[in-house]
């Protein structure tokens, strides 16, 4: 009889906990009207191809009084790439750079998020053309804010990545540099 | 931007070493058999490949995690040893078919594994349309290797491979030109060795006689194989149109012609010749029509094109502000 009343209290308290850190847990879907994922890469190393995704989901969930316990995933449809050139568009979307077919999403799923000045500093797994490397981001913003009725919060970021580290084969680079310049603005709705 | 002088080092190097590969039986074994030619133009075909494959750095990762990964690391392999098992006489003919039937299904799979058309993300290829169009490209792929392999048996020659190596280096170049000049490469390297080994066999013709012939089956089998390979992937990760690809697979059935009545009895050289002249006309007009569309989509991208005129309207009025050249990849 003792056991049942500890396993039940034990229950209760786990329960508890749970519920807790759900109400203390705020989540947000992306805001695809409001966000944007843009991108730039060098051009013969002197100038600047900048081009956009316009299809992205994600969602993230934020602790306010456990801020490390926040989670941040985002999914790109490596497809949806959009430089203003049509053709272009296509070639990108050829398996000599995000082979679209084979690896239609590019996608960031947090592991380990870290309160900063401003923003949040956030540790996880960025996957690209079927690559996962490890990569930190700095989120700025994070400010929750009223909009008739609907709470949303945004922030900010810049990321630096190597294609190559990606798999991306560096003989049809070609012009474009090695590096891109990744740049996310999102908006998130709380539900 | 391809570098020419790269595939023109991978390609002779590839050839190099499987014509060396055939030509070592000379050297090796003053007395040959069929089941030992064999063996020597398949492991040639091989090895050529992996070294021109090195050159390129072409070389694929294992687990192969793309569609010409699998095409290099699993479906060529796979056709290499078939046919290295078609070199021991005492091997089944019909057990033979079953393999290279067996391949042929399998094919569409292996190339499509873990790609959007099987994963069912991309809603345009629900997998009942999938299942379809890989029954139908296996029947395909079935179709023209018994067919070609039949001709082959009915009236040997080089002239047969040689057509499916002219048609793999159309699919080759038709690739590259839509855009995905990995897919192309390979192609070009497979070209250069499948060239190699039936040349270096034919030098041993002589020698061997009515045995070279053997290699000759092995090559077409490898060829056929191969530019289905080459299709496939340039149609289903690349641009590659339904149209294009269609024509440039069944270019190599064209060969039958020469079997009318009228042409039948011919010089065998005259014959050859028939062959691939037949076999190059459609070729001819995939190249012209991907030619067309590189310079109307790819060549702008590569600074070859026209300068795109660029008009920016200012608030006092209309005006061009500049023009910048459409110099982008």
């Amino acid at each position: 009889m003792f056991s049942v009343w500890v396993l039940t209290l034990v229950v209760g308290i786990a329960v508890c906990a749970g519920e807790q850190s759900a109400i203390a847990a705020d989540e947000y879907d992306y805001d695809l009207v409001h966000s944007s994922v843009g991108f730039k890469a060098r051009h013969l190393g002197i100038s600047w191809i900048h081009g956009r995704f316009n299809d992205v989901s994600g969602k993230f969930s934020l602790d306010r009084q456990q801020p490390s316990k926040s989670t941040f995933k985002l999914t790109i449809k490596a497809d949806s790439v959009d430089t203003a050139n049509k053709a272009r568009d296509e070639h990108l979307r050829q398996p000599d750079y995000f082979d679209t077919k084979q690896y239609p999403t590019i996608e960031f799923k947090s592991t380990s998020t870290k309160v900063i000045e401003g923003g949040y500093e956030v540790t996880g797994d960025f996957t690209m053309h079927g690559t996962t490397q490890k990569v930190t981001i700095v989120l700025m913003g994070g400010k929750e804010h009223d909009f008739k009725g609907t709470k949303r919060v945004a922030f900010s970021t810049e990321l630096a990545l190597k294609r190559s580290d990606y798999g991306f084969d560096k003989r049809a680079i070609g012009p474009i540099g090695d590096k891109a310049l990744i740049f996310i603005d999102c908006e998130g709705v709380r539900k | 931007m391809p570098d020419l002088w790269l595939y023109v080092k991978a390609m002779v190097s590839a050839a190099a070493v499987s014509a060396l590969c055939v030509l070592a039986t000379v050297v090796v074994r003053r007395k040959t058999d069929r089941s030992w030619l064999n063996t020597a133009c398949v492991s040639g075909i091989g090895f050529g490949l992996a070294v021109g494959c090195g050159v390129l750095s072409l070389l694929p990762v294992w687990p192969p995690a793309n569609g010409l990964d699998r095409f290099l690391t699993v479906l060529v392999p796979a056709v290499l040893s078939i046919e290295l098992l078609a070199g021991i006489q005492r091997v089944p003919l019909s057990f033979l078919w079953a393999l290279r039937i067996g391949l042929a299904t399998a094919a569409p799979l292996i190339l499509l594994y873990g790609s959007v058309y099987l994963s069912g993300f991309d809603n345009d290829w629900p997998l009942r349309r999938t299942s379809t169009v890989m029954a139908a490209c296996s029947a395909l792929l079935t179709g023209v290797w018994a067919l070609l392999g039949r001709l082959a048996q009915r009236s040997p020659g080089v002239s047969i491979p040689f057509a499916v190596c002219l048609t793999t280096q159309c699919a080759g170049l038709t690739v590259m030109m839509a855009g995905y000049i990995k897919g192309g490469a390979a192609a070009l390297l497979l070209v250069a060795v499948l060239l190699a080994t039936i040349i270096a066999a034919r030098l041993m013709a002589r020698r061997f006689g009515e045995v070279a012939e053997n290699c000759t089956l092995a090559t077409l089998g490898v060829g056929v194989v191969s530019l289905f390979g080459v299709l496939f992937i340039g149609r289903f990760f690349g641009r590659l149109s339904t149209g294009s690809a269609l024509i440039m697979l069944l270019a190599p059935l064209i060969c039958w012609a020469t079997e009318l009545p009228q042409l039948r009895h011919r010089k065998p050289w005259v014959v050859g010749w028939l062959r691939i002249t037949l076999v190059s006309v459609p070729l001819v007009f995939v190249l012209v029509e991907a030619k067309r569309d590189f310079v109307r989509d790819m060549a702008p991208l590569l600074g070859q094109g026209e300068p795109a005129t660029i008009e920016l309207t200012a608030q006092a009025g209309d005006r061009t502000a500049g023009s910048g050249e459409a110099a982008f990849p």
